[in-house]
Parts: C-alpha cells; sequence; structure tokens
C-alpha cells in the first residue's frame, strides 16, 4: 500500500502527473479567463453604446460566454485529478493525504469555486456578466496559488 | 487620343430627369455598339444604374465626340438635350480618369464608401466587353478601376461601419447574441423604421417573428406581410420569457415595459442575454432596464448617434482615398504617354 517507503520512480512518476496536470488545468483557466475578460470588455461598450471599432473586433458575447463556461468545464475534471494525485503523492512523500499547507489551502478554495461557478451556470442561475467576474475573481487566486506561494 | 465621360447623376438630378437618361440593362450590349456607330468612336462603355448613368469614351481624330454623345442620347431617349445642358457633366482626361476611380470606389456614391457600385461597374464593363466596344485604353482603364477600389478597400476603412438604423441594430443583435437564426423576435407596435428592422433581421435568417399591437387587425395585418405570428396585445407577456430581441414601436405615452417585470422576468428566461430595441418616441421602455445584467437597451437616439458616427469616420476617410486615386489616376497618365496615346503629363 502507499507508504513513505514506496519506491522513488513511484514518487517521481505521481508527482510528474501532478504537475502535467496542473499545467493543462492552467492553460483550461487561462483560456476562460481572457474570454471572461474579453467577455467584460464587451459587455461594458455594449451597455454603454461605444459600439465603434473596439466592439467590432471583439467576437460577440454568446461566444465569449460559451468559451469560459466550457473552458471551465474542461479544466475542473483536470483540476480535480490533480488535486487526488497531489494527495496520493503527499501520502507517498509525507505519509498523510493533507498537510494544511497553504498551497492545499488555495487549490481547495480554488476548486470550490470553480465548482461553484460550474454549478450556477448549469442549472441557468446566473450566466454572461456575472460568470464572467466569478471567473476572473478565480483566476486571480490561481495566479496567488502559483506564484503567491513559490518558496 | 481623347478620353472622356458624359454623364448624369444624382448630384446633378433627381431621378424624374435620371430616368429619362437610363439605359434598360437588357439592351445594354446591343446600344454599346449603337453609340459606337452613331458616334463614330473607338471605344465606348455605357454605365447605367439608378444613381446614374454614364459614357466613358475614347475617341480620336480631334472630333466634337462630346457632342455627337449628346446628339446620340437626345436621339436615342428621344429628348431636346439643350432642356439637360446644366444636368450632364462632361470630364476629359485626367478629370475622367479620376472620376470613374472615384465612382468605382463609391466616393461619389449618395452613400460615402458603399461597395454595391463596384458590383455594377464591372458589370457594365463586361457588358461592353460583349459589345466589343471596349479596347486597349478602356480595357486597361477599368482594369485599374477595379485595382483601385480594392486598394481603397483594403489600405483605408472608407466602407467600414453601419450606415443605417436597422444595419446598427443587427450588428449589435450579432454582437450581442452571435448567429441570429434560431433567434425569436417580438415586435410590439407598428412603424416604418421597425418593419425595415424585421425585414432585416429576417435576411439574417431569422423566422419566428411575434407581432402584437392595440389594435389586433394591425398586427395581423403586418404578420401577414412578415409572415409572422400576431399576438393579441393582452397575451404578449408571458411571450418574453422566450423572446430574444424585443422591438418596440408604439404610439403609446407611458412605458410598456417596466424594470420590475424585466427583473423577474430574467429569471424565468434563464439570464439568456435579451437586447431590446425602443424605436418610439416618446420611449416604450424605461430606461433604466439597461441596468440590468444581460440586458441591452437601445433607443433610436443610440442607434442612430452610431450611424452618424459611421458617416463622420467616412468623411475623415476620404483624403486617403483621394491620395491613392490621385496616384492610381497618375499611373494609368503616364502608361498612356508610354503607349504614345497620349503627351499629356
Amino acid at each position: 500500500m502507499l507508504t513513505h517507503n514506496s519506491p522513488i520512480q513511484l514518487q517521481n512518476l505521481f508527482f510528474s502527473l501532478h504537475a502535467i496536470t496542473i499545467f493543462f488545468s492552467f492553460i483550461a483557466f487561462s483560456v476562460a479567463s481572457v474570454a471572461a475578460a474579453l467577455y467584460l470588455i464587451q459587455d461594458n461598450l455594449l451597455k454603454n453604446k461605444k459600439v465603434g471599432l473596439i466592439s467590432n473586433q471583439l467576437p460577440n458575447l454568446l461566444f465569449l460566454d460559451k468559451l469560459n463556461y466550457r473552458s471551465i468545464g474542461l479544466g475542473f475534471p483536470i483540476l480535480t485529478l490533480s488535486i487526488i494525485i497531489g494527495f496520493i503523492w503527499n501520502k507517498y512523500v509525507r505519509g498523510i493525504y493533507w498537510s494544511y499547507n497553504p498551497r492545499e489551502i488555495y487549490s481547495l478554495i480554488l476548486w470550490l469555486i470553480y465548482a461553484l461557478i460550474l454549478h450556477v451556470r448549469l442549472s441557468a442561475k446566473l450566466r454572461g456578466k456575472k460568470v464572467a467576474q466569478w471567473s476572473l475573481f478565480a483566476f486571480c487566486i490561481i495566479i496567488f496559488t502559483l506564484f503567491g506561494n513559490c518558496r | 487620343v481623347d478620353l472622356m465621360v458624359v454623364g448624369i447623376n444624382h448630384r446633378t438630378a433627381p431621378v424624374e430627369i435620371r430616368e429619362k437618361f437610363s439605359f434598360n440593362a437588357k439592351q445594354i450590349v446591343e446600344v454599346n455598339r449603337l453609340l459606337r456607330d452613331k458616334a463614330s468612336l473607338e471605344e465606348n462603355l455605357i454605365l447605367s444604374t439608378c444613381n446614374r448613368m454614364e459614357i466613358y469614351a475614347v475617341g480620336n481624330h480631334c472630333k466634337d465626340h462630346v457632342n455627337n454623345i449628346e446628339n446620340f442620347l437626345s436621339q436615342f431617349h428621344n429628348l431636346d438635350i439643350l432642356d439637360y445642358k446644366d444636368r450632364l457633366y462632361v470630364y476629359k482626361g485626367r478629370e475622367a480618369i479620376e472620376h470613374l476611380f472615384k465612382v468605382a470606389t463609391g466616393l461619389d456614391s449618395m452613400v460615402i464608401g458603399e461597395m454595391e457600385i463596384l458590383g455594377q461597374v464591372k458589370k457594365a464593363y463586361q457588358d461592353a466587353r460583349k459589345s466589343r466596344t471596349v479596347g486597349k485604353v478602356l480595357n486597361r482603364l477599368f482594369e485599374k478601376a477595379f485595382n483601385t477600389a480594392k486598394k481603397v478597400r483594403t489600405e483605408t476603412s472608407i466602407n467600414r461601419g453601419a450606415i443605417s438604423v436597422s444595419s446598427v441594430a443587427v450588428r449589435l443583435a450579432k454582437k450581442i447574441l452571435g448567429q441570429l437564426h434560431d433567434k425569436k423576435v417580438l415586435v410590439i407596435g407598428a412603424g416604418k423604421v421597425g418593419e425595415q428592422l424585421v425585414v432585416y433581421l429576417k435576411k439574417e435568417g431569422i423566422e419566428s417573428i411575434l407581432v402584437t399591437n392595440r389594435t389586433f387587425e394591425k398586427a395581423e395585418s403586418l404578420a401577414a406581410t412578415f409572415v409572422a405570428t400576431a399576438v393579441p396585445f393582452e397575451d404578449f407577456r408571458p411571450r418574453l420569457a422566450e423572446t430574444d430581441i424585443i422591438i418596440t414601436s408604439t404610439g403609446a405615452p407611458h412605458y410598456i415595459l417596466h424594470k420590475d417585470e424585466m427583473l423577474s422576468l430574467m429569471p424565468l428566461r434563464k439570464q439568456r442575454p435579451l437586447f431590446i430595441i425602443d424605436l418610439a418616441v416618446p420611449r416604450d421602455v424605461d430606461a433604466e432596464i439597461n441596468k440590468i445584467d444581460n440586458i441591452y437597451l437601445y433607443d433610436i437616439d443610440d442607434l442612430q448617434k452610431t450611424v452618424d458616427e459611421t458617416y463622420v469616420h467616412r468623411k475623415n476617410e476620404l483624403d486617403d482615398c483621394l491620395k491613392i486615386i490621385v496616384s492610381s489616376s497618375q499611373n494609368f497618365i503616364n502608361w498612356l504617354s508610354s503607349e504614345r496615346l497620349v503627351d499629356e503629363k
């Protein structure tokens, strides 16, 4: 079973898997947040009747909303997988699944926020502007988790 | 050689006069040949659209070709050319070349920068080729005109922007809702602009259109013209939840759509975006509604302002377009002199 005496190769494998999945979920969430940012810009222009060149060059709201939602829909399961692998790796190296370090806590918060976004979007309680704002907020936490905690 | 254009257009004459000079599209090929023989021209091409009738001609031997062309026009159309002398314009040499380039790029059109005219010029050129009345000079000239039009279109933004309230509204609808063909439209009240807008939306493939009016007969007759469904005025509110575009143009002195109603509507429509176009004066829709998330409300002034901006923008682009045209003309004149067809500089 999983103990901290497990072979070093297995530890490396889990660490690589963890890093790769984190990387791919990061890509997906990056796409989502770019879409969200563009959504908010386009929404603002359309609301304020500034329909000149910029609005014309930006994609339409429906497309941006879908891109944001689908990217999160793709990134979320990968993030979930990554967190599970992270637990396992933790168990290998430290002998426990959860060690209350800030990175783990932020990851969990992040996971909860994306779960919430997916829930409100799927249940059609929110759409468009609010979802875009939430997903930008979540991305700020990602940046914080990735770079703010590097020691 | 002598290169000239004799013409009449929307600037010099109203439609009642222009139509007297216009040629039937079906007979153009014949008329080109007839014109060449009667006016003893070397090359000629007739451009006849609803806004202009122009004859581009190349002649020789220092004859009075303009006079010949005018005589031909008066004979063919059976009118006294003296009555219309001040309506007709004549350009020669460089002026004629620049004029054609302006026409082909839409700078001489009623709506500056419109591109429909280019297709009409191309058609006129094809017809003239069929008549075999174009030769070395006009072939080269029109090729140059098409190149210039292309250049103007790619290097300036003269044709950018929407030029009518309806086209602005359609563009906005696409920015908000994406593809329009599966969207649902509700028209409240009858009005000219609203009707035109529905025609534009139908061109985008919209099929589901509901029409309502205080007098149901009016709604029914409108529905018949749009191939739409008429709804009694009392019954339109439950349909709002499934609607994507609302067009209002009633004569009501008060608001038809209120903020509270729309706030409670959004959860019912699962927050899907809603585009409201208020064409009525006084307005039919409370302006506060624009503050609700995922609702985009435009009134007639908002739309008109965008149209005005397009015109200002196009006027600003004119200088750049003219520069391209002047340099293209110079190129063409250089070619003419290199071919020893003209000694003009």
